[in-house]
């Protein structure tokens, strides 16, 4: 067998979130990678899932890569396509095992912020998009898996805006405010995979990539992470066989996992 | 003294003296009584585009935009607006994208936010612009979840529903309709959000079929049509096609706006280019590529942008001809149909170049 290229850091993004994917399980998933992951999902270890989208489609039949989350690859003989208040409906009622959020800015509670940066809404530095779905996935979906890029000025103490609550101030102050689910379970970044320690919620270091030791991670990170007992495990890297069918089935023109300038 | 008791913490944060702006957004018996007032009789309301924006869209309305960005909206009623130089227009929308260009062109200069962008084309720069220089001002902030349910309270018909959304987010400090308070139906402490209901001024939807009276027929995700449908104050229906009534009845499924809600029916093929029309017509990804990283640099470039492909046009079929005419509307057709499915066998390539600079024109926008 040819030798293949190693798995990219966005390759091992898309890898690591198919992980966090239960066989079966109703994944609530946007376009980018947290797509790619649940389409490898799919195709590796979870074949029987069930996607679906804010444009209110319920589970489509697989076709290549949408160029929206509106586009007709997220309905594509659709049984059903919903209303969006229903669409978040199902969430809050049970019917949606997990979601996926991508973030511009997340602090140590994995509260995250998709609205601006600056001090001052009415007058902020930069106007990003606001929050769209993320909000409602965040407070009604039972598990949230959050995936962004690693980096201090987007690791940060405090992000500029909470548009979605992560553990809000950590203990029980999730629940206390009224939210449903059990809030951010995982963070994949280009890094490793971090989750939550059980009582104070903080960020904490659950396996980093290949060569990316604590102190890299720690660098990269506005807010000091928590380390985990013992040895920090090695973030597993995806088989021969997972990287063919991610490069040659599941996003063949590279759209979301290939490296800029690459 | 205002009849809406609004969030005053939001008031404080949002800058507001004088909430009066923000009242006909919530006032139902504005609504009801505008509803009750028009005509309800069975009649021909088929006008033209023209007649459809000059009559029904006025200065300072409560605009919402429909569809999902650029999936079946109302593209082309839109640039009507704006060749007739309508002003003050609050816009509303889950998601509200639309409203980047409408400031752009000081059509609207009031948003009420819940998502503003293209998705992975990155953050509206247009839009970050108009916020900073105060082309527009913020009314409140939503998130997608929560405007789909005011929509949808005023379609229930009452006067809101209490929401598990929000909750402990900065979202919820820049909203003067919503508030916190204590879940009724339960005895231990459980924080809800209250949601209005809320009336837009008006909606144009835009549909794959209406019959002459207003009856609609949708194919593709409805976003939060129906619910505005019955919500708005006015409703404008744009269809691909108009059928007979005959056909509505026959072929009801997908039936989904009754004529009542109705003000004006334009038939206007097209008219959700250059956004995708499920069935009928894919995007042109270049041109929504070039608008997000070209034309929102600056308002020099927009003001390019929209002068070859508004304002010198006069209508959806000069706008089409720019596409690419007919070749653009064969291509386009197939590439809709792909996606939806009739490629199941045949691999169909949707492959096309990206538009990353400013690059010779190549006369097909696909």
């Amino acid at each position: 067998m040819t030798d293949i290229k190693p798995a990219n850091p966005l390759e091992m993004v898309a890898y690591n979130l198919s992980l966090q994917i239960g066989d079966h399980q109703v994944v609530y998933v946007g376009t980018g990678l947290p797509m790619v992951a649940a389409i490898l999902a799919r195709k590796t270890h979870a074949a029987n899932i069930t996607l679906v989208y804010e444009s209110g489609a319920q589970d489509p039949l697989e076709g290549g890569m949408p160029w929206s989350v509106g586009g007709p690859f997220t309905w594509r003989k659709s049984p059903l396509i919903l209303e969006m208040s229903y669409s978040f409906g199902q969430a809050y009622n049970g019917y949606v095992d997990i979601g996926f959020l991508g973030f511009a800015q997340i602090d140590m509670y994995g509260n995250i912020n998709t609205h601006m940066i600056g001090t001052d809404l009415m007058k902020p530095k930069v106007r990003l998009t606001g929050s769209g779905g993320n909000n409602d996935l965040s407070s009604l979906s039972e598990k949230m898996v959050l995936v962004g890029l690693q980096s201090p000025d987007k690791f940060v103490k405090k992000v500029d805006f909470i548009t979605s609550v992560g553990f809000l101030e950590g203990g029980d102050t999730r629940k206390k405010a009224g939210l449903l689910g059990q809030g951010p379970v995982a963070v994949v970044t280009n890094a490793g995979v971090y989750d939550f320690e059980p009582e104070s919620k903080r960020m904490r270091v659950k396996s980093l990539n290949p060569g990316v030791a604590f102190g890299l991670a720690q660098m990269a990170t506005g807010f000091e992470l928590l380390k985990p007992d013992g040895e920090i495990p090695v973030t597993p890297t995806p088989s021969a066989e997972v990287l063919g069918i991610l490069r040659n089935e599941v996003d063949p023109l590279r759209v979301f996992t290939s490296m800029p300038g690459a | 003294m205002s009849a809406f008791d609004y969030n005053k913490e939001a008031l404080k944060n949002l800058k507001f003296e004088d909430t009066k702006i923000l009242d006909r957004l919530v006032d139902f018996e504005s609504a009801r009584s505008a509803h009750l007032k028009k005509d309800h009789s069975r009649r021909d309301k088929r006008v033209s585009l023209k007649e459809a924006i000059g009559e029904f869209v006025r200065d300072g309305d409560v605009l919402s935009d429909t569809g999902f960005s650029y999936v079946r909206t109302p593209m082309q009623a839109y640039f009507e607006i704006l060749r007739q130089k309508k002003k003050n227009i609050q816009m509303i929308g889950s998601p509200n994208s639309n409203q980047s260009y409408m400031i752009a062109f000081g059509a609207a200069c009031y948003s009420h936010n819940s998502y503003s962008g293209a998705e992975m084309r990155g953050y509206d720069r247009a839009y970050s612009r108009a916020v900073i220089e105060g082309k527009t001002r913020i009314l409140s902030e939503w998130s997608h979840g929560t405007m789909a349910q005011g929509f949808k309270a005023a379609q229930l018909g009452v006067p809101g529903v209490f929401s598990k959304q929000l909750l402990g987010s900065d979202i919820l400090k820049y909203n003067p309709y919503v508030k916190v308070m204590q879940n009724p139906m339960r005895a231990d402490p459980d924080p809800v959000v209250f949601v209005p209901a809320l009336y837009p001024d008006i909606a144009i939807i835009h549909v794959q079929a209406a019959d002459r009276f207003g009856n609609a027929r949708m194919y593709g995700p409805p976003i939060n049509d129906i619910a505005l449908a019955a919500a708005a104050r006015r409703v404008i229906v744009t269809a691909e096609e108009i059928v007979p009534p005959g056909d509505i009845r026959s072929n009801n499924k997908g039936v989904v706006i009754p004529f009542t809600a109705v003000d004006a029916v334009v038939e206007l093929p097209f008219g959700a280019a250059p956004g995708s029309m499920p069935g009928y017509y894919y995007w042109s990804r270049q041109w929504w590529e070039k608008l997000m990283r070209w034309a929102c640099q600056s308002q020099a470039n927009i003001n390019e942008y929209f002068e070859h492909w508004v304002f010198s046009c006069k209508d959806q079929f000069d706008f089409i001809e720019k596409l690419g005419g007919a070749k653009w509307v064969a291509m386009s057709r197939r590439l809709t149909k792909a996606e939806e499915y009739d490629n199941e066998d045949l691999g169909f390539d949707f492959s096309y170049k990206e538009f990353k600079s400013l690059e010779t024109e190549t006369g097909i926008y696909y």
